[in-house]
């Protein structure tokens, strides 16, 4: 039971943390830097990969004993691109603003890298409440990151949080325009990077 | 053992594909009318904000279908897609819809004109995928209140979308800093649907 415990304290700690899959695994960088400039989107977007990794890998993890090893990349795929849709159409019919906001980078979770990275490291090989766990916490990871970009862009770049202007920012701040275009996602999120692997690598020095 | 048949995996894609499709139909199904009711709900509102038709800011989405439907006659045959805002058979106003590429993507909205087939009562968009805080501030209220008033110029460019540090004049209005594209896209968006508005309303058969 504690070793149990001990696991599954270790997967969220990885996902969050350890091995994040923003600035461990470098992975799903493309909507990183794409819908980072407003700090609603980013959460919805957060939000939606989140649900879809988590769904997908208890899928996958469900279906693993039944599923041929050669054509499993295609069933994933094809699980993947089902929840993506479901949260598409939710958002279309629910929240038709939210989804024009994001435009066609909803339906891009699918090509998601941290999602198939997941049910391929982890899912396949693994039961479907520990692929479960995996899923959820590495979308919170992604989350972490992508809000903290997030937020600094529309800060430095609108000086507003959520639409609410911001103590001096929206006011005395020369604000950054670049900071609100494409470029300024890559900057920020380098930094994000550079900063969260100093953190990391401080730490284990000291453990070590 | 069925596993070690060669026809397994084929069959097994079929089944997972069939089992998700099913659902992904059913959803769509389910959500296909909202979908569509929100789409139209949008240009409907869209339409009415160009009219600068006053609504409560807690009316509903009812509300506003309502009043579009008691207020404004569909385009006929000889009217190029123009909508009439008429009460009690009076004419009060057109609505114009324009389309054409943004930076991005389409944008889709309606220009209101007044009766006197000059004077603009507002803009508004129900379709954009401009940049979120530069290029799609051209739907916020502060931009759009610009055009309220303005007049379609006879000579040259129907309307201008000026630099910020431009004098302004009856035709034109301040673009939004850090936007040029989607300033200059939008001001040709306009003018192509006025340009085709003065020829058809101011000189052609539907003067009157």
């Amino acid at each position: 039971m504690s070793s149990n415990k001990s696991a599954s304290k270790k997967i969220i700690l990885d996902g969050l943390w350890g091995n994040n899959p923003i600035f461990r695994q470098v992975l799903g960088i493309c909507s990183t830097l794409a819908v980072t400039n407003l700090v609603i989107n980013t959460a919805v977007m957060c939000a939606a990969l989140t649900l879809t990794t988590a769904l997908s890998c208890f899928t996958v993890s469900l279906l693993r004993a039944y599923t041929p090893r050669r054509i499993r990349m295609m069933v994933q795929t094809l699980i993947i691109a089902s929840y993506v849709i479901m949260v598409d159409l939710y958002l279309k019919a629910y929240w038709p603003e939210m989804s024009a906001n994001l435009g066609p980078y909803v339906g891009l979770i699918i090509t998601n890298c941290i999602i198939m990275g997941r049910c391929e490291a982890f899912a396949v090989a693994n039961p479907p409440v520990p692929s479960l766990v995996d899923g959820l916490f590495n979308g919170l990871g992604y989350s972490l990151i992508l809000l903290a970009v997030s937020i600094t862009r529309e800060l430095l770049g609108m000086g507003t949080i959520l639409g609410y202007p911001m103590p001096y920012f929206s006011t005395l701040w020369d604000k950054w325009i670049i900071m609100v275009m494409p470029p300024g996602a890559f900057f920020t999120l380098a930094l994000i990077i550079w900063l969260c692997r100093s953190i990391q690598t401080t730490g284990r020095e000291k453990t070590s | 053992m069925i596993r070690q048949k060669k026809w397994y995996p084929i069959l097994y894609m079929f089944l997972v594909t069939v089992f998700f499709s099913t659902i992904l139909i059913s959803f769509s199904r389910y959500t296909r009318d909202l979908v569509e009711a929100n789409r139209k709900l949008a240009f409907e509102k869209a339409v009415l904000k160009a009219l600068s038709i006053p609504l409560p800011v807690t009316a509903s989405n009812m509300d506003w279908h309502n009043t579009y439907l008691e207020k404004i006659k569909e385009p006929q045959e000889d009217l190029q897609g123009v909508y009439i805002y008429k009460s009690d058979d009076m004419v009060i106003g057109y609505a114009l819809p324009f389309e054409g590429q943004g930076f991005w993507a389409p944008i889709r909205g309606v220009i209101g004109i007044a009766t006197d087939k000059r004077t603009i009562t507002g803009i508004a968009m129900y379709e954009q995928n401009e940049t979120p805080g530069l290029g799609a501030e051209i739907t916020k209220p502060e931009f759009r209140a610009q055009f309220e008033g303005k007049q379609i110029a006879l000579q040259g460019n129907p309307l201008e979308i000026k630099q910020v540090t431009e004098e302004l004049d009856q035709h034109s209005v301040h673009a939004i800093t850090g936007a040029t594209q989607t300033s200059i896209r939008f001001e040709k968006i306009l003018n192509d649907a006025l340009e085709k508005w003065k020829t058809e309303f101011l000189h052609g058969d539907n003067r009157q």
